[in-house]
């Protein structure tokens, strides 16, 4: 099954095909392909076969690459008493293979498969197809291989090609590829022109080649002083673009781990560093954000389903809710619990450390155990090739997204009367109160924005992972963390420290590997404290006991 | 009570006579009832208790250190895992070559490819050797992290959220293949202790008389030194340390006294727990334990001498009740109480009778103003 589900795609263009053919418009390269494959399919002598495979090569109809694919999965029948090849497919629809009708199959049917000789002659004559697609990445695919194979006889086929290629993109991908054969074939002076080229276009599929050649041509008894200097350039070439590309994905992976930290611990910055309340439930929220999404991502598969306009823009519907949901939760737990402990941190880490617990339980209850999984819309799947690096959407959306939430935050802290009250009530509460601040309810409103920003990171993180009851635990230490290092109190300190964080242990992972590269990271964030308790920006009192 | 007495009231004494009796007795019932009598105690029976009273010692390590010093630490349980570590080195080296792989080295070894035991596996084939590491690793461990933390004064929350940070990061660390302590699996399926079958019932009593003993000592250890001086200046340090230190004490060295015993106090409960547990492994170091031994000394009454050894057998004796009968319902259950425990009571169970006490008569006589004034502080 896994077979046929590959070559689904195949069927249905080989299915076109059929159609085409039974409408009577069947061209005339292909009715003659059809012929030469039926022969050769049903042909047993070798010499015979090799006469079709060049016949075929000349041929050159797309037909030929879908039979060659139903062939080599079996899905090619022979029956000798009637000589019809019968190409199988779906539900046991039997075609003739000559005509491309449908028809009944014969009794002494069996399913035939190419030698495995014959079948790298065939993959070569679906490579000179594809040489020709009308897909360009195709063609350039087709053009490397065939490079790559460093065979002398395909210098001549890719020279002819190359002339006919109008896209620059793919006329350089086809003289790389006469290049990279060159470097095995060519004479002196092509060689260096080749070694050249390939250095300044960076192929790194030509680095172990031109090493090669580089070792053979300076071990020699007269050393080559020009292909010797030329091969040393092009090799320094080639792995100074490829350490350059190592750095820009280290920076991108980087960025992309210290959003993440940035958003799950940018809430807990508000209400742990500006507020003073160590909220163990904070994880919680970050689950709560995340099935918040995958609630909305059912309803809207529900009723209005997957081909929907709607479902491709569920993700940007679900932010606010899972922010409101979160806020909401938020609110109830400031309420019900929080306000009687602000001046008892210790406790109120322990009460927040019950709530989380009940909370996870809760969450595992109604939405089991097992972790639910969130789909990516169109727009937000697949990578950006940045010149090498694939850097995912769902990340770049990350980042941006992180960006998004400092700025506004920064505006609404600053720049509004909410902001005015909640900065004069974090200084000091009952100053801030006794000036008509109302204290109490801006405690209720700074800690629901810190559980909303909770809850949009859940919502990010259920984009590039799962959504578990649990998942709000693996990130808890890590934000108490960010927070402490960034320095209580200081927003801009837990983006820089998050940013950092993240820098260090992306470019610590590619050594260490992951694990090791997370637990040197917590080591040294403990020891960084030793030296510096306050963090990268200590909140200066003049209080002793602060 | 006499002033020199060890003891605080004589409830406190009669709860420690009752203690003895009950460690004294539950193995002569195993040793002695019939099976099938009503007084039979099980061998299986008898190691639950024992880990019970590994887990009162846990507790009381670490009342010794947030209800006495107040400092909360969250990676208690590392040390706990670590003198299990420590013990159970030697519990893996005595099966010998009966494991899997019929090799002299442990199962997990062979299986990354070990020819030959790591040196610092070596001496564990001491079962004194792995005592004295099951104190001195934790010991060393805390002695390290408690002079950076408290040299550069950290305390209080950021005290706790460090200590819940280093038992991470050495459960990722314990979690490794190639750390040498058995990854994930950790350490498992012991024959022999002390030349002894692992399951032999004279194990289970001895292990059970061990931890009763060992809880027992502690207890008298640490009521002495709450007596002393030091305790006093203990107490001072949680009370308001800054007052302490100009008062010409180095509240440091004490700190780092008191964190140092208390992690070498549950290390060796650690020790006497693996054997009975038959298993340590990494997730006895998770973030989430440390929280765990926390609820049993606040559930029994921190600050009080008994509270965390009734905290730590109550809440384990609850849970499992509910995780057989309710299995779903555990964490619910447990969050409730101690959020109820947390809001409501204070003193823990301990103190309840002294709460409702204060309550009714609280009408009668208006509270002592200077104690509003230490409680603020």
């Amino acid at each position: 099954m896994m077979i046929t589900n590959k070559f689904n795609f195949m069927k249905t263009l080989y299915l076109l095909f059929s159609i085409l053919g039974m409408m009577g418009v069947v061209k005339a390269d292909e009715t003659k392909a059809r012929e030469v494959l039926v022969a050769l399919i049903s042909s047993s002598s070798k010499s015979e076969e090799a006469r079709y495979v060049e016949d075929l090569t000349e041929l050159g109809d797309p037909i030929i690459a879908n039979v060659v694919a139903s062939w080599r999965v079996g899905e090619i029948s022979y029956s000798k008493s009637q000589d019809k090849v019968y190409i199988v497919s779906g539900f046991e629809t039997y075609e003739d293979l000559l005509t491309g009708a449908v028809i009944s199959p014969a009794g002494d049917r069996a399913i035939d498969r190419p030698s495995r000789k014959l079948r790298k002659k065939l993959s070569r004559i679906v490579d000179f197809l594809d040489l020709k697609s009308p897909d360009l990445e195709k063609r350039m695919a087709a053009s490397r291989k065939f490079g790559s194979s460093q065979k002398p006889e395909f210098i001549e086929v890719l020279r002819e090609f190359e002339a006919k290629q109008d896209d620059p993109e793919v006329a350089a991908a086809f003289r790389e590829s006469i290049a990279m054969s060159l470097l095995e074939n060519g004479t002196r002076d092509e060689r260096i022109q080749s070694v050249k080229l390939l250095g300044d276009t960076y192929v790194f599929a030509a680095r172990d080649n031109i090493a090669k050649i580089l070792k053979d041509a300076s071990s020699g008894e007269t050393v080559d002083e020009e292909l010797v200097s030329s091969c040393k350039s092009a090799l320094i070439s080639i792995d100074g673009r490829q350490d350059l590309l190592d750095i820009v994905g280290t920076l991108f992976r980087g960025l992309s781990t210290g959003s993440v930290l940035l958003l799950v611990s940018y809430g807990l910055a508000i209400t742990f560093g500006q507020m003073g309340v160590i909220n163990m439930a904070h994880g919680e929220f970050i689950a709560l954000g995340g099935y918040s999404v995958y609630l909305v991502q059912n309803y809207v598969l529900k009723h209005f389903g997957e081909s929907s306009v709607m479902y491709e823009w569920y993700f940007v519907i679900a932010l606010p809710i899972a922010f409101g949901v979160t806020a909401l939760a938020g609110c109830l737990l400031e309420k019900g619990l929080i306000q009687f402990l602000y001046k008892r941190p210790l406790e109120s880490l322990l009460a927040t450390w019950a709530v989380s617990m009940i909370m996870q339980q809760a969450l595992r209850l109604y939405f089991g155990a097992a972790n639910v999984s969130v789909s990516s819309p169109e727009w937000l799947s697949g990578s950006y090739d940045f010149g090498g690096v694939m850097m995912s959407y769902n990340r770049i959306a990350l980042i941006v997204f992180a960006i998004f939430v400092v700025i506004v935050t920064s505006l609404l802290l600053s720049k509004t009367n909410w902001g005015l009250h909640v900065r004069a009530t974090m200084q000091n509460r009952q100053m801030a109160s006794s000036l008509g601040v109302p204290s109490s309810r801006v405690n209720m409103l700074t800690f629901a924005f810190g559980s909303g920003l909770a809850g949009l990171a859940g919502a990010f993180i259920a984009q590039i992972g799962n959504v578990g009851p649990s998942m709000g635990q693996t990130y808890i230490v890590d934000s108490f963390m960010v927070v402490v290092v960034g320095g209580v109190g200081n927003l801009m300190g837990t983006a820089i420290s998050s940013l950092g964080i993240g820098l260090v242990d992306q470019g610590l992972q590619p050594l260490l590997g992951p694990v090791m590269g997370k637990i040197s990271v917590l080591f040294g964030i403990i020891l960084f404290l030793q030296f510096r308790p306050g963090g990268i920006f200590p909140a200066r009192s003049r209080s002793l006991d602060d | 009570m006499n002033r020199n007495s060890l003891f605080d009231s004589k409830a406190e004494l009669g709860l420690v006579w009752s203690l003895l009796a009950f460690v004294l007795v539950l193995p002569i019932l195993n040793m002695v009832a019939p099976e099938g009598s009503f007084l039979h105690v099980s061998s299986f029976q008898l190691s639950v208790w024992g880990k019970y009273l590994c887990y009162a010692v846990l507790a009381v390590s670490l009342n010794f250190l947030w209800g006495y010093t107040g400092l909360l630490c969250l990676g208690q349980c590392l040390f706990f895992a670590l003198g299990g570590y420590a013990f159970g080195m030697y519990l893996m080296l005595m099966i010998g070559d009966l494991g899997g792989y019929k090799s002299s080295l442990p199962d997990f070894m062979i299986f990354l490819g070990y020819s030959e035991l790591p040196m610092y596996w070596k001496p564990f084939y001491s079962p004194y050797f792995a005592l004295f590491a099951a104190m001195w690793v934790p010991g060393l461990v805390a002695f390290l992290f408690g002079l950076l933390a408290f040299r550069s004064r950290i305390k209080g929350v950021y005290f706790s959220i460090l200590t819940q940070a280093l038992t991470y990061a050495a459960a990722l660390l314990f979690f490794r293949n190639d750390f040498t302590f058995g990854g994930n699996n950790g350490f498992t399926d012991f024959k022999f202790i002390f030349g002894q079958e692992f399951y032999d019932p004279s194990v289970a009593r001895g292990l059970f008389w061990g931890s009763g003993a060992l809880l027992l000592g502690v207890y008298v250890l640490l009521a002495w030194l709450l007596k002393s001086k030091f305790g006093l200046v203990q107490r001072a340090i949680r009370d308001s340390e800054n007052r302490v230190r100009f008062s010409g004490y180095s509240t440091t060295h004490y700190k780092v006294f008191i964190f140092v015993l208390s992690a070498m106090i549950a290390g060796l409960a650690g020790a006497l727990y693996v054997p009975q547990a038959g298993i340590i492994n990494p997730s006895e170091m998770w973030p989430t334990k440390g929280l765990d031994i926390v609820v049993w000394v606040a559930v029994g009454g921190r600050g009080s001498k008994f509270g965390p050894i009734i905290g730590a057998i109550l809440i384990n004796l609850l849970k499992s009740y509910t995780t057989r009968e309710y299995p779903e319902s555990w964490l619910l259950i447990l969050g409730f109480v101690f959020l109820f425990v947390v809001l409501f009571m204070p003193n823990g169970v301990v103190g309840l009778w002294d709460q409702l006490k204060e309550r009714f008569s609280k009408k009668r006589s208006a509270s002592d103003p200077g104690d509003e004034i230490l409680k603020s502080n």
